[in-house]
């Protein structure tokens, strides 16, 4: 019991907080960011642009089925080798942008298949162009039914920022692994903290998610 | 002045052949029904008419503008061609009266205000002005397409084509839609290109019928001596059959 008190000290309190900002920092740049670019590579791949539309789908489908993991080893180890050194936090937003852009375009590409064909083609046959039929007509009607799938893959977002520990960027679980590296009675509270902490803000983005379901529809 | 020229119009889907050597012209004014059985190409004939389906070889003016050429700005002949759709395709995001005056807004920058009577008188037309402020899924099958008609309508078009217009209505819905075609048809002094399954009304609303089976223009007559007496054997069955139930 002792332990436990003591690993919860003001000192440690404040340095998993710290840890916790960071975490939350890096999920808010990375969903925004992944949302602008998911999205526009999710219209692309939806376009059918000739070469373009192909070439951004190959790399999509690379991203896809690579591991996370690689991913921030190559821009944290494998960029400087191109002239590019980014810090830590940066190279785990970049990675993180570069991996969640690719699964938000293809649920951003499947949510828009899922209007059917006819939506767009009322709104082409009164003379909109294609990009005014998709942001006046098709996209509304898609991202309400993506509001679910983009929910749940922005909580595993959070989750994976956890990833990032492995390049040493000072998040949630970096912090905590500072923790119970100094003294191994740490090591259950520290986990309990984190299981915690993770649940809460994931969660509170459910209950966020489903309210704007809710509103939506 | 012809509205639509098709010549020797062939169109393909892979290696199905959906329009064969098509060949026909249309005058401004014109009101052309469009029948034959399922599966003829007549949907596809009216789709390749506003772009929505291409053509892979001949040559399609429709309004002055091109369509063999791939370089014919499709957006600026849509403005001009309207289309009803079977489903009628309503924006399912916007009301009624959105629905009718989104193109007018973001395609011709008509002012809002103009806009908006325009629509509401549409709607009135229509009989639906009570319904402005409802979503399509609240509203019926026939009253739907009445809003598409008058969607259509609020862009001032020369030339509206029908895909089948009445064909996913329930049958009491029908009239209501085939009265508010022939109020436009007749009124308007608009060109129509018109797919339909309903003989009466095909009799009642064109001047010239054109029969299709298997992607070809079997005949083409003015209304009064095709359904007097169709020209081909293949009219004639098909008329036959149609009618005797």
């Amino acid at each position: 019991m002792q332990n436990w008190i003591n690993a919860f000290s003001w000192l440690n309190v404040r340095f998993l907080l710290m840890g916790l900002w960071v975490t939350i920092y890096i999920s808010v740049i990375s969903v925004i960011l992944s949302f602008i670019f998911g999205s526009i590579l999710g219209i692309i791949r939806y376009s059918k642009i000739k070469y373009v539309s192909q070439v951004v789908g190959f790399v999509i489908d690379i991203i896809r089925n690579i591991p996370l993991l690689l991913i921030i080893f190559f821009t944290y180890f494998g960029l400087p080798n191109f002239g590019l050194r980014p810090e830590t936090i940066p190279a785990a937003i970049i990675a993180m942008t570069v991996f969640e852009s690719s699964m938000i375009a293809e649920i951003v590409r499947s949510g828009i298949q899922s209007v059917s064909v006819g939506q767009m083609e009322g709104a082409r046959s009164t003379g909109m162009s294609f990009v005014q039929a998709l942001w006046h007509v098709v996209l509304p009607q898609a991202y309400k039914n993506m509001v679910p799938a983009i929910i749940s893959q922005f909580v595993s977002l959070i989750k994976d920022t956890s990833l990032a520990t492995i390049i040493v960027v000072p998040e949630m679980m970096q912090h905590a692994q500072v923790i119970y590296g100094q003294n191994a009675n740490y090591i259950l509270p520290m986990f309990a903290a984190l299981a915690v902490l993770y649940f809460v803000v994931c969660f509170t983005l459910s209950i966020i998610g489903n309210v704007i379901g809710k509103h939506l529809s | 002045m012809s509205m639509i020229e098709f010549h020797n119009v062939q169109k393909f889907y892979g290696h199905f052949h959906a329009l064969h050597d098509i060949n026909l012209e249309i005058d401004q004014g014109e009101t052309v029904v469009l029948i034959g059985p399922s599966g003829s190409g007549k949907s596809t004939l009216v789709r390749t008419v506003n772009g929505l389906e291409s053509i892979q070889k001949g040559k399609l003016i429709v309004n002055g503008h091109d369509l063999s050429d791939p370089k014919t700005n499709l957006n600026i002949l849509r403005s001009d061609v309207g289309m009803v759709f079977q489903h009628f395709n309503l924006y399912k995001n916007k009301d009624v009266l959105e629905n009718i005056m989104l193109a007018p807004r973001i395609v011709s920058h008509i002012p809002e205000e103009e806009n908006k009577k325009q629509a509401l008188d549409l709607l009135d037309m229509v009989g639906l002005r009570k319904w402005a402020h409802n979503m399509p899924s609240q509203i019926s099958g026939g009253q739907k397409q009445r809003v598409a008609i008058a969607r259509t309508l609020a862009m001032k078009p020369k030339l509206i084509l029908y895909d089948e217009p009445t064909s996913a209505l329930d049958p009491e819905m029908i009239d209501d839609v085939l009265q508010v075609i022939k109020k436009v048809t007749n009124e308007s002094g608009m060109t129509s290109l018109i797919v339909t399954h309903e003989m009466g009304f095909a009799k009642e609303v064109a001047n010239r019928v054109i029969f299709m089976d298997q992607g070809r223009i079997v005949e083409d007559d003015d209304s009064e001596s095709f359904f007097k007496q169709p020209k081909t054997e293949r009219a004639q069955q098909f008329l036959s059959k149609i009618i005797s139930h």
